[in-house]
């Protein structure tokens, strides 16, 4: 069996492309929204999206609004599924991590 | 978001998920909407009972207009009643989605809105369609005419409303939107198949002692489903605002 932590994908495990696939996955959301959600500048915001793009994890849309221009991220089909084997590979490395505290506290207590 | 633990950082995660849905519900809207325009569609059931001449031979059907939106009503101005929910039905569903693309400019985030519209429309330029398409072919008077309970009474509107609204539920990812879908869908289903006129005689309402007298029978299959709507968006509404920070 392999361990949890190979299913980690780099691209993915980022906490903050990790919060940005999660948005995404929600509903289409907008830089800004983004950039305030996460707490992020503009430019971290944008370097973080041109790598989830180039993986095809997500897909930029550039508009206006007016005169405003806007910038609109959807998620992709991969980078629903990349989001989903990464909730999956954390869960189980949770799992893992309660069952060997819990192992562990019990060797603790008969010795 | 912290970076190592994964507790943690599914946690974070979830709190991310929470807000984003909380941000993009407006799910409030059609339904304060389409329990407007419920209501306001009352006056012409009122009219329409109304205008049955007294005696046997009172009671004929309008056989103009979309009959599956207007029914069968007695009375010469039942005739408005579909085209009344034609144009009430396609403005409704693309108010909404109007509602939908200027709340996400607003709060950065959208709502997938528009398998929503194109339920509603599909729904509603069939109803409009289907009985003026048999008179040429035939063998559609089957597809429309068994469910004749459902839109006998002219609710069919409302019948539709309800498909719309579990599309709905299926964009907003809302359980609260789940179990308002499901009480609206029961009230339009009750007031569709059944009088309720008659529990309200049960409990006690004379309508012989109104001044509009047994004219009023026709409002209680229309104002269930209506009332269900409007108290329910305003309540969804009202709850909105107390979860959003000022």
């Amino acid at each position: 069996m392999t361990h949890p932590t190979n299913g980690l994908d780099e691209t993915v495990h980022q906490r903050h492309r990790l919060g940005i696939l999660t948005i995404a996955a929600e509903a289409r959301a907008e830089f800004s929204y983004l950039r305030d959600a996460l707490d992020l500048t503009p430019g971290n915001l944008s370097r973080h999206l041109t790598v989830l793009e180039e993986a095809g994890l997500i897909k930029v849309d550039k508009g206006y609004h007016g005169r405003r221009p806007r910038t609109w991220v959807r998620i992709t089909r991969p980078g629903r599924a990349a989001l989903a084997a990464e909730i999956a590979a954390l869960t189980e490395l949770l799992r893992r991590h309660a069952t060997t505290s819990g192992t562990e506290a019990d060797e603790g207590g008969e010795s | 978001m912290s970076e190592n633990d994964p507790g943690e950082l599914l946690t974070d995660l979830s709190r991310l998920r929470r807000r984003t849905r909380a941000a993009r519900h407006g799910y409030w809207f059609p339904l304060v909407l389409f329990g407007v325009l419920g209501c306001a569609a009352a006056p012409l059931y009122l009219a329409s009972a109304a205008s049955v001449p007294a005696g046997p031979g009172g009671y004929q059907t309008s056989n103009t207009g979309p009959i599956l939106l207007g029914g069968m009503s007695m009375g010469q101005d039942g005739f408005y009643i579909g085209w009344y929910w034609t144009v009430a039905l396609i403005a409704g569903f693309l108010l909404t989605v109007l509602w939908y693309r200027r709340s996400a400019s607003r709060a950065g985030v959208r709502t997938p809105s528009r398998g929503y519209v194109i339920t509603g429309i599909v729904l509603t330029v069939l109803a409009v369609v289907l009985p003026p398409l048999s008179r040429a072919v035939p063998g559609l008077f089957l597809v429309w005419a068994p469910a004749g309970d459902a839109w006998v009474r002219g609710t069919l509107a409302f019948l539709i409303i309800a498909v719309g609204l579990w599309v709905l539920v299926r964009a907003e990812r809302s359980p609260a939107l789940a179990v308002i879908a499901l009480a609206y869908t029961a009230a339009a289903t009750a007031a569709s198949l059944y009088n309720v006129e008659n529990l309200l005689f049960r409990l006690g309402w004379n309508p012989a002692s109104s001044p509009f007298g047994w004219d009023w029978t026709v409002l209680p299959d229309i104002l269930l489903p209506a009332l269900v709507l409007l108290a329910c968006g305003l309540g969804a509404l009202l709850a909105q605002r107390l979860r959003r920070p000022a």
